[in-house]
């Protein structure tokens, strides 16, 4: 048990803050997945357009790990398959039945799970198409069913701007989450950490997993900032990582014999008005989700958190990993003098204090890039939001050099791009940091393949 | 600005993609960008973005140099005052000291723009902001009587050898200012050293700085020699407030820390490049205090706090030797080399006798081992990071 405080980072003060309270939105009629947005898969498709497809069937699988299939977050018909350049998958959209029929499997009671066998589970995951679930690092990608992971982490704490409040939502859900930790738990030889919020919380009654507390800002949430704190990943280590809300619909999965891909997901950000927690599911159609909740026609909608999700539309869905649905308006307001002009706390945001003035209220950011690119002009602005024991600066020259070897030595492994999103936020020279790590990675990944 | 913003608008063409001017886009640009924040859009990664960018933080260096301008005009007026002997008002001393530093500052940033501006369009990049800087540094650290010329061709190899053959900002070596003062200093001596250039008086006036009376005598007390010395006043608070011959800016500790204070909250220079080279500074004069009964050299006698307020080792910590791109680039990096600053700048001083000042060569030195103390500090980063893999 550990007990991490986190100093460096920085909670963004973004306006549009979801209520801490779960609504339910008006019913889904299509859900989605976008095939290529895995990476280091190759995804097959295993169905056709106009086809009928029951919740929780496989969609598509990697060539490269044949056993690994994805699960359809509905039950109905196939109603679109996008392609992109190149003949790449990108988007299997399905239309929902009003009756949505579901593959059904084997039932476990609660306590049984942690008896099982690791074969018996593993058997089960993939049977019931749940691998895509979990990722691994290095790489943070889909995680292999042959490989044995070191250890499994699953962080029950959330610090990303406007993403859901995991305490709220788990503790609705705690036998559920218990019986996907307790299977997941029989998937490694080491330990199964779970990360959680300081404090008294619901959490304390977790069992079979290793339970710690971690405090501060973002990103702390993280779970790559957790493990490096944790057990940090050593080269030739594979660890397991597993979204919480991921854990309970494994949970159900096994309790139940079914699929139900419900989550929570919050709307929120500047371009929102009354921004909430939702009661929806794994792809939600975006339209359903911000339907009347949007605040102006010119607005970015963003799936996932406005430092890593990806640009969507309201006619797009979730991703696959987003549990949250971000609104930042377009702006392309040019000021007078910008770079003279010593503005106020109401008209620019600073976390370098270059603004000279406390901001206490949220802040209403647009999609601006507030500059242009530069070169890189070193003054520790990374540093100070990366809560890692990794040169920030070093490790991108390595990249930028691309010298494979010093960069895994200064512990690209152990990141993935959501780590040192912050740094892209904070950096005067506009360099998107994450991206180049994510470079780096798959320089190593086609250099190992 | 709706007018302005007209005009640029319909001159946009000529400089876009096939325009007649296509190739001085970056001029445009540059000018587009001074007086309106850029349109520019997140693309992925993240869709917001803080409102610091290059422009803003250079900008805000030069804005932290204003004090050492405005104090550098009233101390010429001053100084030439007493050197006639006559008795001026504030304003009178602020007017006639501009007028002396005006042409510095328009030549430098003339011949500063014309490369900056050069290099981009030939290269066919955005201009970057941080000329901005440099010509705002190298007037302050030059006497106030430089032939315009010299400060021309000083400000040319500043910029030209100090930074875009190195291929711009944030890849060069050198700070890009100092190596123009550094270049001015060893092409043309005379204007540059030596008891004559530092206060405007009449032909022939001449009068020792600070660092240059104990380095003159041997086997004497430095503090009582500068107190007994009459022309100037070098006492310690004195020499804090300003009030002596030296380059342009260097000389109030006050407006210097009043600059220093602006770059620490904004967090644009290091706190620990700052500290470590104060540190530095007072640890090695110390000890040379303690060394001084050995040795005829009255350099070895000034005491720590006097080196502090004496030559321009306030101004070069505070603005030279935090210049990012050039110091260390990793925190542990920062305080060896600032250490390193501070210890450098008391041994030139000292030991060395050609050069009574010891700062720039110290910066410009330590430049160069930046590098050196980043290597070690990344080796030391692996070999800790792998010691805890083991665990």
């Amino acid at each position: 048990m550990a007990s991490i405080t986190i100093k460096k980072g920085h909670n963004i003060k973004i306006a549009g803050t979801p209520k801490r309270q779960i609504e339910e939105h008006s019913s889904l009629s299509t859900v989605a997945v976008h095939p290529s947005s895995f990476r280091y898969v190759k995804p097959k498709l295993m169905v056709k357009e106009g086809e009928k497809i029951g919740l929780g069937e496989p969609l598509f699988f990697d060539k490269l790990m044949p056993e690994v299939k994805w699960p359809s977050p509905g039950g109905g018909t196939l109603q679109e398959i996008r392609y992109g350049p190149r003949r790449v998958v990108e988007k299997v959209t399905v239309a929902l039945d009003s009756e949505e029929e579901t593959m059904a499997e084997k039932t476990y009671g609660a306590d049984e799970i942690f008896g099982l066998g690791r074969d018996e589970v593993k058997k089960r995951l993939i049977t019931s198409n749940l691998f895509p679930f979990i990722r691994r690092r290095p790489f943070g990608k889909v995680a292999n069913p042959e490989e044995t992971p070191r250890d499994i982490f699953v962080s029950a704490v959330n610090t990303a701007p406007l993403s859901p409040d995991l305490e709220l939502i788990l503790k609705e859900q705690m036998v559920q989450f218990q019986a996907g930790l307790d299977a997941l738990s029989r998937m490694t030889d080491g330990s199964l950490h779970v990360t959680v919020g300081k404090g008294p919380s619901a959490f304390q009654e977790l069992k079979n997993c290793k339970l710690h507390t971690v405090a501060g800002p973002h990103p702390a949430g993280n779970v790559g900032i957790q493990i490096h704190h944790v057990a940090p990943i050593a080269p030739n280590d594979v660890v397991w990582t597993v979204d919480a809300q991921h854990v309970c619909i494994i949970g159900r999965n096994f309790l139940t014999g079914k699929l139900d891909p419900s989550l929570i997901v919050t709307v929120g950000g500047p371009g929102t008005v009354n921004g909430s927690h939702f009661h929806s599911r794994l792809g939600a159609s975006i339209q359903t989700l911000v339907k009347d909740r949007l605040n102006g026609s010119e607005n970015r909608i963003v799936s996932g958190d406005v430092l890593t999700g990806r640009s969507s539309s309201e006619e797009g869905h979730l991703g696959f990993y987003s549990d949250c649905v971000s609104v930042v308006p377009k702006s392309e307001k040019r000021s007078f003098l910008g770079m003279i002009h010593p503005g106020s706390p109401k008209t620019h945001y600073s976390l370098t204090n270059a603004y000279l003035g406390r901001r206490m209220s949220d802040f209403g950011f647009t999609t601006l890039n507030n500059g242009s690119e530069r070169p890189l002009v070193p003054i520790g602005s990374w540093e100070a939001v990366l809560p890692m024991d990794i040169l920030p600066n070093e490790l991108y020259r390595a990249v930028v050099a691309e010298d494979i070897d010093l960069m895994e030595k200064l512990g690209i492994l152990e990141c993935v791009e959501e780590d040192l999103a912050l740094c892209s936020f904070a950096c005067p020279s506009k360099v998107d940091v994450g991206g180049m790590i994510r470079q780096g990675l798959d320089l190593i990944w086609a250099d190992s393949a | 600005m709706k007018f302005l913003s007209k005009i640029l608008k319909s001159v946009k063409p000529k400089f876009d993609e096939g325009g007649r001017l296509e190739r001085l886009y970056p001029v445009f640009e540059a000018t587009e960008t001074i007086f309106f924040s850029t349109d520019e859009q997140t693309s992925k990664g993240p869709h917001i973005r803080d409102s610091v960018d290059i422009k803003r933080v250079m900008i805000l260096v030069v804005i932290a140099l204003i004090p050492c301008y405005l104090f550098g005009a009233i101390n010429i007026g001053y100084l030439n005052a007493q050197a006639l002997g006559i008795s001026r008002g504030w304003v009178e001393n602020f007017l006639f000291g501009m007028k002396q530093i005006s042409p510095l500052i328009i030549v430098t940033f003339a011949s500063g723009a014309f490369w900056e501006l050069l290099f981009p369009v030939i290269r066919k990049h955005e201009v970057t902001e941080s000329f901005l800087v440099t010509c705002a540094l190298i007037p302050l650290v030059m006497p106030p009587e430089l032939p315009l010329w010299m400060v021309a061709v000083g400000t040319s190899f500043g910029v030209v050898l100090g930074k875009e053959v190195f291929g711009g900002t944030g890849m060069n070596i050198f700070n890009p200012a100092l190596t123009a003062r550094a270049f001015v200093y060893f092409a043309y001596p005379v204007a540059m050293s030596g008891d004559k250039v530092w206060a405007i008086g009449p032909d022939g006036y001449s009068g020792a700085t600070a660092l240059s009376i104990p380095a003159a005598a041997t086997n004497a007390d430095s503090v009582a020699l500068l107190s007994a010395f009459t022309q100037f006043d070098y006492s310690w608070w004195n020499m804090f407030v300003g009030f002596i011959p030296g380059s342009v800016g260097e000389t109030s500790k006050i407006m210097i820390l009043l600059g220093a204070g602006l770059l620490l909250i904004t967090k644009i220079a290091s706190w620990r490049t700052m500290v470590g080279a104060v540190l530095g500074l007072l640890g090695t004069a110390a000890l040379f205090n303690l060394l001084s009964p050995y040795s005829s050299n009255s350099m070895l006698t000034i005491p720590p706090h006097y080196h502090l307020v004496m030559g321009g080792f306030l101004f070069g910590t505070v603005f030279m030797a935090t210049e990012p791109v050039t110091g260390a680039h990793t925190d542990r990096g920062r305080w060896i080399y600032g250490i390193m600053i501070g210890f450098l700048t008391v041994v030139i001083r000292s030991i060395n006798p050609a050069y009574p000042e010891g700062v720039m060569l110290a910066i410009l030195l330590m430049n160069a081992f930046a590098p050196v103390i980043d290597y070690f500090v990344v080796k030391g980063n692996i070999k800790r990071r792998k010691a805890r893999y083991a665990q």
